[in-house]
């Protein structure tokens, strides 16, 4: 590493470890509409720790999933549901929550309700794998990945499954439509499941060391396809990695905090900023700024009441990202021709 | 040496190459000329080994091309194209510097990058961002990449390695060229600069429909009444070679 990504890498670390210091001592003061500094008593301390371990993991599986998918699609503006992944688990949800509501009684219901299908978390998980499934299937021509087709067909798919989400919501009784509008905001658990934050914990070292070792094989990928192949690059072996890599951090990501929009498209950004563009150095850099951001926002978030509860971190990182997206999308950091693979 | 043996290509139903077989050996340089849609670029790609052919091989120095591991590939045959893109903010430096990615650690060298970049004229330009370069220095690190990639005895595909540079550059280029060859290389160029490939080539091979027509040393390929009939415009042949008559065209 060179003096400028070990300065950006210390500067983003310390960026992550003041937010983890915030979020611990900053709580919502809902009488007043303000924020109290103040160390919780331990359970309290706890549950916030949970919060932080929530938003570590989910955001680092996020800014990962995003790189990995700008890399794959030779492409800034691409984000972990640019593939559909976000309206996968969203129908995936909606689904399980009206399964909860239709069969909750019999044989089906018991089957249900013991695989964990009616639960939103998984069944969002399964929503956004089997659409990863789907956009594979659909975004391969002659046998390779194609970057604009498999773009093409999430962005189809993701139409079809935000259409079904909407019928199904439609079919729900009004009293249940409250659950499915909450899951759709993102939450960051304080008492994590488990089961995905172990998951998710995994998957992340295990593609936070691939993806670090395969840097330079990412750098080289950002050529044509066929100066790529003929520096060396398998390009049909890496992107099928790539892809699959980037599907499972977001997945595991959903079916921690459920669809969060924009951290995965920020955090590479943020990274490339204070390090520059190789991806040896962005990997970490990534993962420190995707956990970060996450971080920040559930700290931040902490203090601003909408009278009805918090706001929700969804909205806040949508709120955050979006102008970050239309910063990009119009300064000169897009490189003319990236799309044309 | 480079081995062609019945080559054969088909986009879809349209043939690029047919039945086509040639041999050139190190230390050469070949030039590919021939009308727009002839087969060049086809035949540099196949050569290179980044399109399978339909029917045929292509050996270098005895080894399939196609069937060899991406890395070992890009030890013995480097390619550079016509077209390039970079999709992340580069350096000049860093983007000529990919070339070493299939050379293991130890083999890196940030001096070969240095003197490769040196030999293209790029010194001034070696910390500017790659996006800021014009075509032409841009072409000219895409070389200098090539250079840095493979051994010196292997086989360098160039597709229209000199079409933005000016005089001064395109010559610079060719001599970097000519030298590579002195070292043992194979330098196979695809180029509608017909001056340039009739001063610079040791050996011709017109393609007409995806196949070799003609084949030779410059002056018994690229002759006037060839070049009259097939770009149906007048050329002269002077002391200094091939060139296009332009009075003709006034």
């Amino acid at each position: 590493m060179n003096p400028r990504q070990l300065t950006g890498l210390t500067a983003l670390t310390l960026f992550l470890f003041a937010g983890i210091a915030l979020r611990l001592v900053v709580a919502a003061q809902f009488n007043d509409q303000s924020a109290r500094f103040e160390w919780p008593p331990l359970d309290i301390l706890l549950l916030r720790v949970g919060a932080v371990e929530s938003a570590l993991l989910a955001g680092g599986c996020l800014g990962l999933s995003g790189l990995l998918l700008q890399a794959l699609l030779r492409n800034p503006l691409a984000s972990p549901f640019i593939l559909g992944l976000s309206a996968g688990a969203g129908l995936g949800a909606i689904l399980a929550m009206y399964g909860a509501v239709a069969f909750n009684a019999g044989v089906l219901g018991f089957a249900v309700h013991a695989l964990g299908l009616a639960d939103g978390m998984v069944a969002g998980t399964f929503g956004s794998l089997a659409v990863l499934a789907i956009v594979y299937a659909l975004g391969r021509r002659g046998g390779r990945i194609d970057p604009l087709t498999l773009v093409l067909a999430g962005t189809v798919v993701s139409s079809i499954c935000g259409a079904l989400t909407l019928l199904v919501q439609s079919m729900m009784p009004p009293s249940s439509r409250g659950e499915s509008w909450t899951w759709f905001m993102g939450q960051i658990p304080e008492i994590p499941s488990r089961g995905p934050a172990i998951t998710a914990l995994v998957l992340l070292v295990v593609m936070t060391i691939a993806a670090w070792s395969r840097g330079n094989a990412l750098d080289v990928a950002s050529t044509s396809d066929d100066e790529a192949e003929s520096l060396g690059v398998s390009l049909k072996r890496l992107r099928i990695w790539l892809f699959l890599g980037a599907g499972a951090l977001a997945s595991a990501s959903v079916a921690l905090c459920g669809p969060l929009a924009f951290v995965g498209f920020v955090a590479p950004h943020l990274s490339r900023l204070f390090l520059g563009s190789s991806h040896r150095a962005l990997v970490p850099a990534s993962v420190i700024a995707g956990s970060a951001l996450l971080v920040w926002a559930d700290a931040i978030r902490q203090s601003i009441d909408l009278g009805t509860g918090r706001l929700p971190i969804g909205v806040l990182t949508a709120l955050i990202g979006g102008p970050v997206f239309l910063c990009v999308l119009r300064s000169r950091r897009l490189v003319p021709g990236a799309w044309s693979c | 040496m480079l081995t062609i043996d019945h080559l054969s290509l088909r986009y879809g139903r349209a043939p690029a190459l047919t039945d086509l077989t040639a041999t050139a050996g190190g230390g050469r340089i070949v030039a590919l000329v021939g009308r727009n849609g002839s087969g060049k670029s086809t035949l540099l790609r196949v050569a290179a080994g980044l399109l399978a052919p339909s029917a045929g091989t292509v050996r270098w120095n005895a080894l399939d091309v196609r069937a060899l591991p991406a890395v070992q590939r890009a030890r013995c045959v480097a390619y550079v194209s016509q077209r390039p893109l970079l999709s992340i903010a580069l350096s000049v430096f860093d983007a000529v510097a990919l070339g070493q990615y299939s050379i293991g650690r130890q083999g890196k060298s940030l001096a070969v990058v240095e003197a490769a970049i040196a030999q293209l004229g790029l010194e001034e330009l070696a910390h500017r961002s790659f996006h800021e370069l014009s075509a032409g220095e841009q072409q000219r690190a895409l070389v200098a990449r090539a250079l840095v990639q493979h051994q010196v005895n292997g086989l360098l595909a160039l597709d229209e390695p000199f079409s933005n540079l000016d005089p001064g550059e395109a010559n610079r280029v060719a001599k970097v060229l000519r030298l590579r060859a002195c070292a043992g290389a194979l330098v196979l160029v695809a180029t509608h600069d017909l001056t340039l490939a009739d001063q610079i080539a040791d050996e011709v091979w017109w393609l007409e429909k995806g196949a070799i027509i003609a084949a030779g040393a410059p002056a018994e390929v690229l002759t006037v009444d060839r070049l009259r009939s097939v770009f149906n415009c007048d050329f002269v042949r002077g002391a200094h070679g091939i060139s296009l008559c332009t009075r003709a065209v006034q």
